[in-house]
């Protein structure tokens, strides 16, 4: 059966709406958080701010307690409440999407990290466009996916699945263009590599943005598209939708 | 406010118990007190007559200050009456002699007095000789008793002859220490518990009377139990229950506070005049028209008492089924018990302690039931009892006594009141007695059943 | 992966089916209790009924057993079949049926006798058994109900002295002992403590192998962890009915849904 957002507010027990609640709402504040630690960290990259990008590495420490609290809510809900069916599923999802966030945002620490010695290298950056290309598609991604978590919104889950495909079509072409780079002029190797470990890292969030937006699927349809094919998907998860 | 509560039930309680206890003393104390051997005293009147005799009350007197008392005096042959009142002020002296005699005898009643001489056609003894020929001559059986006289001298020295042959007991009570007195006592209650009754039962003993209690009670059980189980079984196990069964049980129930001697009546109409007189006419033609059973008897009273208890068997057989939880016999039933293999092997070995509770109900019941007897079998004197060595052994025809209507017998029938009383209480506590008796057994039985099954108790 | 998430796959088959129910109805005193269920009872596997109270789940588990016979004013349509036989047909022997259609009820009802009479019970009802074979019968049946090593040594001691967890376990020993096919069980642990109730739960998993079982309770997470596939009922109605697993991670309707998170309907 699909539920919608507001089918884990109409138990019985109102400690146990609340506690739901709770959980939902802790979730998107480590996605808001994760959300601006991406979007600072490519900022200070692109902007050569170095300070912005100390400050992204340093708040990881946030996402990470933020993690280890959610994950206790959930442990605590399931030895007290032990839900069943929707109840189950919010919490799996919730247990999932927690830790593909705290892996964004260990990713964005990681191009914060990156941004840092590039600034300090001092050289003249390549790949930069790229780079701005694709952190735009991820973040979209990103939000997206939270977006369809907020939301429950099944359709808005699906076009972050087929997006995470153009990402890493893109990302092929990026990392094509980047050797070219490399094999041009052998100084910038070191750069470039650094830049190339940020694409990889933009990469990675576009393929946690997309499991997040697999979690929101599950959560709501009960279906498990993790390994499934792409192409049936949509016919799947929507066809069912008007049954 | 709330305070007072407790202590008005406590108080409730305490004066019931309070009041039985009164009665089983008073019942006791009576009861048995009446064959106690109690002092004789010799009292001289300032007129000068002697009066011999037992001390039994005082009260005030009438007309004057100071008290009178009452004494048993016997002698009524010499006296005309056994109890006399004398003012206590008129009294000049009491003695206590240690020769004063009291007999036991059949038509008269007792006399108090001495023993003068003992004459038994050979030889005449007097003094001690005399009251030891006369105690070896009680203590044989009544029927080897020599045909002897006695010479007995009143306290005011009238002389009076009695022949042997009349005299049941002789006692000089003054003469006795405790232990002997015991011993007379424990004897006195012995004949009365296996004797039958003497001088139109203001004397002798009840054996009769506890044996047509008992045997109709028993009787009656034996109908009433089948009837009364079998009854609550269909109106509880396998009647439709509807507005039908509703009826029938405030039928039963109602029948219950019907007054006893209403089932009397019906008990002579029906069982007697109709039933008995058609068997009569039937199978004991010879002997018309001397009724054998279209006349109160045994059967008949049992019947009768039967359909009284019925109700009282019906409803608590009842009480006891109800009781039974649904899920046992579900249990049986969803092990492919049949209703019958249910009843037989769960609901009635379950219902067992309800159904005994029945029966000490109606025990207890028709034991204590006169008035319903009176019209359809109980007799003031049976010459023979309803259980004996004659074929067909139980005799149901015949009539039977019965220890409540001896009872009333004694109290109100007899010549002298005054005399009775004692033996009515004897009466009264041997009736509670049984009765108790039977319920102990049902009660224990009941334990019984019940440990055995592990129920609480 | 999809297909496991697709209920009517995974539906039990006729041919694994024991007990059929075939647009069954039943109505008590002129109320309609139960409104044409119709549902397959897959053999060898524990078959949870949930529902709120009076949804009428207990009442289809005893007209299983015909325990709505005792009451003279209920009637039925529809058929219930026990592999392959209608148990309304005329010509069954009722006593015979009950037979192989064990029930255990809520609370336990051991019979006011010995454990060992308790048992024997049953066995006695179908005429003489040489009391050696009996005595097998009845320590076989005591070890499958997981009792025999607690009461080997006092089976001559009123089975009332047992504790309330023991007492249920000896009526699912006394219905074992007559070999039933069908073990109906009506919320059989509810009057009992947690750990008893583990101990039934974990014996209701073994007795799997031997026969069918369905099982009524109200306790959800019961019907979780014991049974195979759980059929929810509300109001005399059938509302879902598909494996356990699907039903408490993935209900396919609202309604059941709503019942088993415990949310306002």
């Amino acid at each position: 059966m699909e539920i919608n957002s507001e089918s884990h507010s109409q138990h019985i027990s109102r400690q146990f709406n609340q506690e739901l609640e709770e959980l939902k709402t802790h979730l998107m504040a480590m996605g808001g958080l994760v959300e601006k630690q991406v979007q600072d960290a490519i900022t200070a990259l692109l902007e050569n701010d170095s300070k912005l990008a100390t400050k992204v590495r340093d708040n990881d420490r946030e996402v990470n307690d933020l993690h280890l609290q959610i994950d206790e809510e959930c442990t605590r809900i399931l030895a007290r409440r032990q839900p069943a069916a929707s109840d189950l599923r919010l919490v799996l999802a919730v247990i999932r999407a927690s830790s593909d966030l705290e892996r964004i945002g260990d990713e964005a620490s990681k191009i914060a990290r990156n941004a840092i010695s590039l600034t300090e290298s001092n050289n003249v950056i390549r790949g930069l466009v790229e780079v701005r290309h694709i952190s735009e598609h991820v973040r979209k991604m990103l939000r997206d996916a939270l977006t369809s978590f907020a939301r429950f919104d099944l359709e808005l889950a699906i076009e972050v699945v087929r997006e995470d495909e153009l990402v890493d079509d893109e990302y092929g072409s990026a990392m094509r263009s980047l050797i070219t780079f490399m094999a041009e002029d052998a100084r910038s190797i070191s750069s470039v590599l650094s830049v190339m470990w940020i694409l990889r890292a933009l990469e990675r969030v576009g393929d946690h943005a997309d499991n997040l937006a697999e979690h929101v699927v599950y959560l709501v349809k009960g279906l498990d598209i993790r390994h499934s094919d792409p192409d049936t998907l949509e016919a799947t998860v929507l066809d069912r939708d008007k049954s | 406010m709330t305070r007072i509560w407790p202590w008005l039930c406590a108080a409730s309680v305490a004066l019931s118990l309070f009041m039985l206890g009164l009665l089983l003393a008073l019942l006791l104390t009576r009861g048995l007190g009446h064959f106690w051997p109690s002092t004789l005293e010799v009292a001289t009147l300032d007129s000068g007559e002697l009066i011999a005799g037992e001390a039994v009350r005082e009260t005030a007197l009438p007309q004057r200050d100071g008290k009178e008392r009452l004494y048993f005096t016997a002698n009524r042959d010499i006296d005309g009456a056994r109890w006399r009142w004398v003012a206590i002020d008129s009294i000049a002296s009491r003695q206590t002699p240690t020769k004063l005699l009291r007999l036991q005898r059949g038509p008269w009643g007792d006399f108090i007095g001495y023993l003068s001489a003992y004459e038994d056609g050979q030889q005449r003894l007097e003094g001690e000789a005399a009251w030891q020929a006369l105690a070896t001559a009680l203590a044989a059986p009544a029927n080897t008793r020599p045909p002897a006289t006695l010479v007995l001298e009143t306290a005011d020295g009238q002389l009076i002859r009695q022949a042997l042959a009349d005299i049941h007991r002789a006692q000089r009570p003054n003469a006795m220490h405790p232990g002997e007195k015991l011993r007379y006592w424990a004897h006195g209650v012995w004949q009365f518990l296996s004797e039958g009754p003497r001088a139109a039962n203001t004397g002798g003993g009840v054996w009769p009377a506890i044996f047509g209690t008992v045997l109709m009670v028993i009787v009656m059980s034996v109908i009433v139990m089948p009837f009364g189980v079998l009854a609550a079984i269909y109106l509880n196990e396998i009647a439709h229950q509807g507005r039908l069964t509703r009826l029938v049980r405030i039928g039963v129930r109602n029948l219950a506070g019907v007054p006893s001697i209403v089932y009397g009546v019906f008990g002579l109409g029906v069982f007697v005049y109709g039933i008995g007189s058609s068997v009569d006419q039937w199978f004991f033609e010879d002997t018309l028209p001397s009724p054998t059973f279209g006349t109160g008897g045994l059967l008949w009273a049992s019947l009768t008492l039967a359909l009284l208890t019925l109700p009282v068997v019906i409803v608590a057989t009842e009480e006891g089924l109800a009781r039974i939880p649904d899920s046992q016999r579900e249990g049986a039933v969803a092990l492919g018990a049949t209703r019958l293999e249910t009843l037989t092997r769960i609901v009635l070995p379950m219902a067992m302690p309800a159904m005994l509770t029945a029966v000490i109900l109606a025990v207890a019941r028709a034991a204590g039931e006169v008035a319903p007897l009176m019209l359809v079998g109980v007799a003031k004197l049976a010459p023979q009892m309803p259980l004996d060595g004659d074929f067909p052994y139980l005799h149901l025809e015949r009539k039977f006594m019965h220890l409540g209507y001896h009872l009333f017998d004694t109290a109100f029938h007899g010549d002298d009141v005054q005399a009775a009383i004692p033996l009515v209480y004897a009466t009264a506590l041997l009736l509670v007695t049984i009765v108790l008796v039977l319920n102990l057994t049902a009660i224990f039985l009941r334990h019984y059943l019940r440990r055995q099954r592990g129920q609480p108790c | 992966m999809l297909a496991s998430n697709q209920g009517h796959n995974n539906m039990p088959h006729q041919d694994q089916s024991c007990l059929s129910i075939d647009a069954f109805s039943l109505a008590y005193a002129g109320k309609q209790a139960l409104h044409e269920l119709t549902l397959e009872i897959p053999r060898h596997r524990v078959t949870a009924f949930i529902g709120p109270s009076g949804c009428g789940k207990s009442t289809l588990l005893r007209a299983i057993n015909r325990l709505h016979d005792l009451n003279d004013e209920t009637s039925h349509q529809g058929r219930i079949m026990v592999e392959g036989i209608d148990i309304h047909s005329p010509d069954i022997d009722v006593s015979e049926l009950r037979r192989r259609i064990g029930m255990v009820f809520q609370t336990p009802n051991p019979f006011p006798m010995s454990i060992y009479e308790n048992v024997a019970f049953g066995l006695r009802l179908q005429g003489r058994t040489a009391k050696r074979k009996r005595d097998d019968i009845i320590e076989w049946a005591l070890t499958s109900a997981a009792l025999w090593d607690e009461v080997k040594d006092r089976l001559h001691q009123s089975a009332w002295q047992l504790s309330g967890g023991q007492q249920q376990r000896l009526v699912i020993a006394r219905t074992l002992a007559v070999q039933p096919e069908i073990l109906l069980l009506d919320e059989p642990a509810s009057a009992l403590d947690p750990v008893s109730t583990l101990k039934i739960e974990e014996l209701i998993c073994n007795l799997k192998s031997q026969l069918t079982l369905v099982l009524v309770t109200h306790n959800m997470q019961q019907a979780a962890r014991v049974s195979d596939f759980t059929a929810f009922l509300s109001q005399g109605e059938l509302i879902e009915y598909g494996p356990t697993d699907q039903l408490f991670t993935n209900p396919r309707l609202r309604h059941t849904e709503n019942y088993i998170t415990g949310r306002i309907n």
